[in-house]
């Protein structure tokens, strides 16, 4: 074997051995040049390769030469010595590279201590992947087996460079694998969606070695109405600018191609062309897509080392993309269901408590009662709408007002603390609240008072409350003090800057207004309390109104009744006149027969005892007689004949004939007649008539004995003149009031009970009235007012 | 001797004034309907009549009215249970209306007064 067979044989073992060896490419050739060289008996040796773009050639490893340039020195295909032979695809042997005109001097590489070359290109097949050199301080010719030995070594490297870039590839792959196996077990780990946008987004960026990433959801299921604050965007930190700036035109491209996008430098791009100031960047964008629709887009930002991102890197990212849409669409559906059934929680507790308040409510048909219900359910907290206080308006039609009707709330905080412990230590349901006594149930707290002072003209520019119930409209008012629709005077009044108003909407129209408020919690009124607050408002509304006509209703009743009983009443009465009157006639004939025959009897008999019978007996009939007098008097209503008299005598001559029996009955008369009354225009007979009813009654109501007053005095005012009869006996019972001048009611045993109503009628002709009451002191007191003649002019 | 006719559906009430009447001396003839009054009148002379004014058959008012058609000068004296017929124009040719009463003193002024 000759040294040349020798010496081909112990480096291509070597270079097998290195080969075989667990070093990465860089360090392999490193070793297999230092090989090569001293296998050779030369000073120097180096490899470039091609780069994927297959635009250059690059030294990645040197011997002899200054290491600093390697992986800078670079060569455009075609030029320089390294790029000739990587394009042309042959060996070049050179003793005197200075003189080719090939050559390019690049003296920082420290080639110039080398006189001679050898290059071979490294091929895989009929493609280049580099060039390796043999270099020599001496001139040098190489030998034709020096070429065939280093295009033999090439072909080995090349070997080298395949399998370990194979094995690179494999432990990429694998690598990526692992990546999409933890970013996949990371998005099965959680279903929140925050959280898992959050984790899409770090391994991502983590696995592609980016900069940052952002994600934007859109066109999720109904993620605006299910959940209002959904986070459908996710920006990683330090990419904010970048995306302001690219992000919406990425998700605007993706989402319309529905297709992976690459963008290698935005420089280069036509679609970026128009961004000024902008450094040049790398993107990718991956739509996520589920079930054909497109979720949402992923983009990341520029490669830490500077490269732009690849087809590979694109390919990974859409890969991690399809994983990622399904877990966000579950996450998003979970969310989803899961805010549907808080929702459902929530609504179920809502129609709990509005149950629990129409039946409440229902159970009565009395407004004032109804109204505490109402606002009592307003004010618990638990199974009530938990507001601090509230106050209940209803509209008056007629006066066009808003009238405050009812407070319910605490006055201080010691009372709302003290009322709170307890509802919250008692456990009561609303129910049981209503049922057993209620809260702040004393009519006359401070709170109550201020609700029933308000009154609002239902006018534009009446205010916050008078607009409520104008627009039918709820207002929630979060500061009171530069709100124009509040009238200062409410908020001043409520102490409160935030309160809702809320219309009461019965058959479409608006009975009055609810004003909540949460002065001493302080808690905001949101929007979700205004909800509920409308519903309960509703409900409370149809209830209020149905009492109301309820209560309309029962007055009506009672009306028509009390007419109804009037008319029978009048009826009656006439009917009874009729029949009196018939009776009366029937039965004075026979008392003057009886009467007349007993007077005849009387001259004829001179027994004593004879004599006091004949006398009972007339008297007797004398006093039947009266009673029909009477009794005819009040039926036939005999029209007066009036003419000037002075009521004080009057008086007088009537006291006259009764001043002996009332002292035989004990009775003491106290006069108080007032001098200079004008004389009176009536029928003397009549209203003498009218005082002995008067004066008759008093006696028989003081059977024991008494005083009886008599009292007359001008009433310059009215220009009437007055009459007073009192008496001391027990007064007139209410039952016996209600029917004083009824005819024929009487609590006497004995009389016709004709004698009160003739004189009221004798009054009422005299154009005057007659009034009775109790005095305080025990007795009754009748007032008689007749009015002056009119003046004649 | 002065006649007087007393018209009166009650006997009792004529029996009463029968007595009274003659008591003051005066004949007193008794009929108990409006048509045997005007019957009597026919048959003889009276120098007053006592009337009643509620009578089955022919009343009072109608009684009146053709005594008075009969002779306008034959002075009748309305003695009645009712004190509303003083508001019937049809009493008002009597020459008085005296309510009945167990106490005749007032009629028997009022007849007294007429005859003399």
């Amino acid at each position: 074997m000759d040294p040349v067979e020798r010496t081909e044989l112990s480096i291509l073992s070597e270079i097998g051995r290195i080969s075989n060896s667990a070093e990465d490419l860089t360090r392999k050739l490193q070793r297999i040049i230092e090989v090569v060289m001293l296998g050779m008996g030369r000073e120097g040796a180096s490899v470039f390769l091609l780069d994927p773009s297959g635009q250059n050639v690059t030294l990645v490893a040197a011997a002899g030469l200054n290491q600093e340039t390697v992986g800078r020195l670079k060569f455009p295909l075609g030029r320089g010595i390294a790029g000739w032979v990587a394009e042309q695809k042959v060996p070049l042997a050179l003793a005197d590279p200075y003189s080719d005109p090939r050559f390019q001097y690049v003296p920082e590489s420290g080639i110039g201590r080398f006189k001679s070359l050898l290059a071979a290109p490294i091929m895989d097949e009929d493609r280049c992947l580099g060039v390796i050199f043999v270099l020599s301080a001496e001139t040098w010719s190489a030998q034709s087996a020096e070429i065939t030995l280093l295009t033999t070594i090439a072909n080995q490297v090349s070997g080298v460079i395949r399998s370990t870039r194979l094995f690179q590839d494999i432990q990429d792959r694998l690598a990526e694998l692992s990546t999409i196996y933890q970013i996949g077990m990371a998005l099965n780990s959680t279903l929140d969606l925050d959280q898992l946008l959050g984790l899409v987004a770090r391994n991502t960026t983590q696995a592609l070695r980016a900069q940052g990433c952002t994600i934007r959801l859109v066109n999720l299921p109904d993620a605006g109405a299910a959940r209002p604050n959904l986070p459908e965007t996710y920006i990683s930190e330090g990419v904010q600018e970048l995306d302001a700036r690219l992000g919406g035109r990425m998700l605007a491209r993706t989402m319309g191609d529905k297709r992976p996008l690459l963008v290698a430098d935005t420089s280069r791009d036509p679609g970026f062309q128009d961004l000024s100031g902008l450094p040049p960047c790398s993107l990718i964008s991956v739509p996520l897509i589920f079930h054909d629709r497109v979720i949402g887009v992923i983009t990341l930002y520029n490669k830490e080392d500077g490269q732009p991102f690849s087809e590979a890197d694109l390919q990974f990212l859409t890969t991690i993309a399809n994983g990622a849409a399904v877990a966000i669409e579950n996450a998003a559906m979970f969310e989803r269901v899961d805010h549907l059934a808080n929702e459902a929680r929530n609504r179920a507790q809502e129609f709990s408590i509005l149950y629990d308040v129409g039946t409440a409510m229902s159970a009565t048909l009395n407004l004032d009662r109804l109204l505490r219900i109402i606002l009592t359910a307003a004010t618990m907290g638990g199974t009530g709408l938990g507001f601090n206080r509230a106050i209940l308006l209803l509209t008056n039609e007629r006066s066009h007002v808003l009238q405050g009707m009812m407070g319910v709330g605490p006055s201080s905080w010691d009372e709302a603390n003290q009322a709170w412990t307890e509802v919250a230590r008692k456990h009561k349901s609303l129910m049981e609240w209503i049922q057993t006594g209620e809260l702040f149930e004393s009519k006359d707290t401070e709170f109550n008072a201020l609700a029933r002072s308000i009154r609002v003209p239902l006018e534009p520019g009446g205010g916050v409350l008078a607009q409520t119930v104008l627009d039918k409209q709820a207002f929630n008012i979060t500061n009171a003090a530069p709100d124009h629709r509040v009238r200062l005077d409410i908020g001043a009044m409520l102490k409160v800057n935030s309160f809702a108003t809320v219309p009461l909407v019965a058959k479409g129209r608006v009975i009055g207004v609810i004003l909540v408020d949460n002065l001493f919690t302080q808690r905001p009124i949101t929007d979700h309390d205004m909800r509920f607050l409308t519903m309960f408002a509703h409900q409370a509304a149809l209830t209020i109104d149905n009492a109301v006509i309820h209560s309309n209703m029962e007055t009506m009743n009672r009306d028509i009744r009390a007419m109804h009983e009037q008319v029978a009443q009048s009826e009656k009465m006439a009917a009874l006149g009729a029949m009196m009157a018939e009776i009366t006639h029937e039965i004075r004939n026979p008392l003057v027969s009886i009467g007349g025959f007993t007077r005849r009897l009387a001259g004829k008999v001179t027994d004593p005892d004879a004599k006091k019978y004949i006398d009972i007996i007339l008297g007797e009939v004398e006093r039947l007689e009266g009673i029909i007098h009477d009794n005819l008097a009040y039926i036939k209503n005999v029209k007066p004949q009036f003419s000037r008299a002075p009521l004080n005598a009057v008086v007088e001559e009537v006291l006259a004939v009764y001043e002996d029996e009332l002292h035989q009955r004990g009775i003491r008369i106290e006069r108080d007649l007032a001098d200079g009354l004008p004389e009176l225009e009536m029928d003397p007979q009549q209203m003498k008539q009218a005082i002995v009813n008067l004066i008759t009654n008093a006696m028989e109501a003081m059977e024991g004995g008494g005083i009886l007053t008599i009292r007359t005095l001008p009433l310059a005012d009215s220009r009437e003149s007055a009459m007073e009869i009192k008496d001391t006996g027990p007064g007139v019972s209410p039952e016996a009031m209600h029917n004083l001048f009824n005819p024929y009611y009487t609590t006497k045993v004995r009389g016709t009970g004709l004698g009160l109503p003739i004189t009221h009628r004798i009054i009422k002709k005299h154009k005057g009235t007659l009034v009775f009451r109790n005095r305080e002191s025990g007795g009754a007191l009748f007032t008689i007012r007749l009015p002056w003649p009119q003046e004649k002019k | 001797m002065k006649k007087i006719l007393v018209v009166d559906d009650e006997e009792n009430i004529c029996k009463l004034y029968k007595e009274e009447f003659e008591e003051m001396g005066f004949e007193v003839t008794v009929v108990l309907d409006g048509s045997s009054a005007l019957a009597a009148i026919e048959k003889s002379r009276y120098d007053l009549v006592t009337l009643d004014m509620r009578m089955k058959g022919m009343d009072g008012i109608e009684t009146l009215r053709k005594m008075k058609e009969r002779d306008a000068h034959l002075p009748i004296i309305i003695s009645s249970a009712y004190e509303e017929y003083k508001n019937d124009f049809g009493s008002w040719a009597s020459d008085a209306y005296i309510v009945k009463s167990s106490d005749t003193a007032a009629l028997r002024d009022t007849v007294k007064k007429i005859l003399g």
